[in-house]
């Protein structure tokens, strides 16, 4: 092997160096807060292979590892969001004595198994990428052993376990009707098949439907999200709707992108439906919420919905891929990460004075602590997908690639739903500036949970005072793929 | 494949022993040989010829578990070095840099394991 | 009597066996027989993958899901509290029983409705030397994450079994 295939899975290696590197760290040194500070510091080093690999293409490993700039975008976006959910969990992580090493080495390595699964063209790795991000985010999810996480945790090892299962006996049907776990070879072996002719591709995408649909949280794979989101660390839950969520949509794209251009058509009406579906359920549920990890949590259902939008306006364009479904879809994974970072974040440090998570607690907020219920109305503004935020931004690019591509019912099914999303956001915002506080004592949020909201609420508005920036890194993405 | 043809037979009999060990004394009482006059003492459970005690339903130390967890892992790692095993000559010194990566990388788990003491007994 | 003969007559009864000793499991109320009956299932599964031709693979299976896994079964159902009140019985059962028959009836529809890609050479005599020319060369990047996957797995565990006050 070449020394450039090791120079292409750098960002893959340093990483889960580093996380080898915080345990072995943790069962020497004595003062665990240096743990934090030892990995964020670390994480520039993959993130620096990284830069240095932007502009590069190529294959390494026999073609099982892709490095293209859709991969690296990808890459840039798990470990951004890595940074912020450590710096976000700090406070919470300090108040173990012996297992804080844990957290982020598991936070790590289910990082580098996302980033993996980004940039990798053949089942088997696929898989074993998945699992390694999955099998991580089980133990984050029940991190803290109180009875709730311990549920969260079983029901997302029983579910996740199950779409595996799924998905891998999907992914042998796969290799049964076309002889390879490479994507190009499934490509050529299924060409332009009619899926009725062959049944078993037809059953063997919808297995793999499901497994990728677990991931990203889309209905009908959807049960374990409220639970989930409730019993976990929240700075966990903040992760797994963003960086869990990004990794399933970058694999959807590259195996549906790749392996199943030939019957795109069939795929884009699939991933149309479930978007629908997706939306109006998250959406509808989230309107009775009463806690606000249980309305996030629907919430991520719903805007796994729109992301949908965008890989059926990928698949419903001829040649597959022109147009604006891949940015926009880009753009908004990048967007939503922002956002939904940013609104985790704030329930982040108002559950750390008020140890309550219920809509209740959030009342009067804007008296108690201006500059929490502004960021948070910020963040919900734009998760409705109103101007100055990226969320406008996000939703206009994804909607507008939809009716581009002749789905304008789509697009419609879109705003429809964005209007009925203001309402539950809108409701949080009210409690906030118009409900009287429970008490005139002031918040003030940690100095770690205040450098992360920072970063978040400023790309939202940032990126929503000027898009383009984000959007050309989104369109040099899009341009080379599937390569 | 036809040599296991021979584990085959030897399952059989694996079988075929035990089962046959179960049914004679079933035969020779319906025959009328062997008599059929079962007593409390006779049913007892036979524990070293000591009286028994108490249920035999008693929970486990759950640090049990997490040798059964180790194992299982040890056994994963021990099934993927097989292969390489019984062929690593050809395999040259790319092979055996692989296995080293895949071995060092476990290491790193026991390490962890020991100085967690999730090794010991107490 | 020929080799095939035989190695068709063997699948079928490791088949015929594999399967009742799963429905066993599912039917059995106490756990600790559902348990064997489950072992029993892995094991005539390993006897399946021989008359496939992959003996690796078997081996695998008795190692791992014979060994290790049973072990693991064994121990989770001693360390459980109430185990001789036995499975308590589930008001989902007739909505499963429907999805699972329907699963299947969908599948075996499938399978042998479809053009599957065959290949045309004789099954490979000892796969075991291919299989780790194939581990350390053409897929040793996923022979490596499958390490970080063990490591992961390492770390989860202890993580998720401590105590609760540490």
């Amino acid at each position: 092997m070449p020394i450039r295939d090791y120079y292409l899975l750098s960002p893959e290696i340093s990483l889960a160096s580093i996380a080898m590197a915080v345990i072995l760290l943790d069962t020497v040194v004595k003062r665990k807060g240096l743990l934090a500070i030892f990995t964020l510091a670390a994480l520039a080093l993959p993130l620096a292979f990284t830069i240095s690999l932007w502009g590069e293409e190529g294959r390494a490993f026999g073609g099982l590892l892709i490095v293209d700039q859709f991969s690296i975008f990808f890459k840039f976006l798990f470990l951004g969001v890595t940074a912020a959910v450590v710096i976000a969990s700090q406070d919470s992580v300090t108040n173990f004595k012996r297992f804080q090493g844990e957290f982020y080495a598991l936070l790590l390595l289910a990082t580098s198994g996302l980033m993996l699964m980004s940039s990798t063209g053949e089942l088997i790795t696929i898989f074993l990428a998945l699992e390694l991000s999955t099998l991580s985010a089980i133990a984050l999810v029940t991190f803290f052993k109180t009875d709730q996480a311990v549920e969260a945790g079983i029901k997302y090892l029983v579910l996740s376990g199950i779409s595996s299962a799924m998905m891998l006996y999907g992914m042998a049907l796969v290799f049964g009707v076309s002889g390879s776990t490479r994507l190009e070879e499934i490509a050529q072996a299924v060409g332009t098949t009619r899926l009725l002719d062959n049944p078993a591709l037809l059953m063997g995408m919808l297995l793999m439907v499901a497994g990728f649909g677990f991931k990203i949280s889309s209905v009908p794979f959807q049960m374990w999200v409220p639970d989930v989101y409730q019993g976990a660390p929240t700075s966990v839950a903040a992760y797994l709707s963003v960086a869990s969520k990004a990794g399933g949509f970058a694999v959807i794209l590259r195996v549906f992108y790749v392996a199943f251009a030939g019957v795109s058509m069939e795929w884009s009406m699939l991933f149309a439906v479930l978007a629908v579906v997706s939306m109006t359920f998250g959406n509808l549920i989230a309107m009775f919420q009463s806690n606000i990890k249980r309305l996030l949590a629907y919430s991520t259902i719903a805007h796994a919905g729109y992301m949908m939008v965008g890989l059926a306006a990928v698949a419903a364009r001829n040649p597959i891929g022109e147009g604006l479904g891949t940015q926009g879809l880009l753009f908004y994974l990048t967007g939503y990460a922002f956002t939904n970072l940013g609104a985790f974040f704030v329930v982040i440090a108002v559950a750390q004075k008020l140890k309550g998570e219920s809509i209740d607690d959030f009342a009067g907020l804007a008296k108690r602590s201006p500059l929490l219920a502004g960021l948070l109305a910020l963040c919900l503004i734009s998760l409705t997908g109103l101007p100055p935020t990226v969320g406008f931004w996000a939703k206009l690019y994804l909607f507008s690639g939809a009716v581009q591509a002749d789905l304008v019912w789509l697009a419609v099914a879109g705003v429809l739903n964005s209007a009925i999303s203001a309402y539950y956001y809108l409701r949080v915002v009210k409690a906030m500036y118009m409900s009287p506080a429970a008490s005139d004592e002031r918040l003030t949020p940690s100095p770690a949970i205040s450098l992360a909201l920072l970063v978040t609420t400023g790309g939202v508005l940032f990126f929503g005072f000027a898009p383009s920036y984000l959007l050309d890194f989104a369109v040099r993405a899009a341009r080379g793929f599937p390569g | 494949m036809h040599q296991f043809g021979f584990i085959a037979i030897f399952m059989v009999l694996a079988v075929l022993v035990p089962v046959s060990m179960l049914l004679i004394p079933y035969a020779l009482t319906l025959a009328g040989i062997k008599p059929h006059r079962p007593d409390k003492v006779k049913n007892d459970t036979y524990e070293c010829g000591v009286r028994t005690v108490g249920g035999s339903w008693v929970r486990f130390n759950f640090r049990y578990y997490y040798f059964a967890l180790s194992f299982l892992i040890f056994d994963v790692e021990a099934v993927f070095l097989f292969p390489w095993a019984v062929h690593a000559r050809q395999l040259h010194w790319f092979g055996f840099g692989a296995v080293l990566v895949f071995v060092a990388i476990i290491t790193v788990g026991l390490a962890y394991e020991w100085r967690k003491k999730a090794l010991e007994w107490k | 009597m020929n080799v095939g003969v035989a190695a068709s007559i063997a699948f079928w009864i490791m088949a015929i066996i594999a399967v009742v000793s799963a429905l066993a499991v599912i039917v059995t109320r106490d756990i600790f027989r559902a348990a064997l009956f489950l072992i029993l299932a892995f094991l005539t599964v390993a006897g399946l993958f021989i008359t496939l031709s992959a003996d690796f693979v078997a081996a695998v299976q008795v190692l791992v899901y014979g060994g290790a896994i049973s072990i693991l079964l064994i121990f989770a159902v001693l360390l459980t509290r109430d185990v001789q009140k036995g499975n308590p019985s589930n008001r989902m059962l007739k909505p499963a029983v429907f999805l699972g028959a329907l699963f299947a009836a969908t599948l075996i529809v499938v399978i042998t409705n479809s053009t599957w890609k065959l290949s045309g050479d004789s099954p490979p005599q000892g796969t075991t030397a291919a299989i780790g020319d194939a581990l350390v060369n053409s897929y040793v990047l996923p022979f490596e994450i499958a390490s970080v996957l063990l490591l992961a797995a390492m770390i989860g565990a202890i993580v998720v079994a401590r105590g609760r006050d540490e």
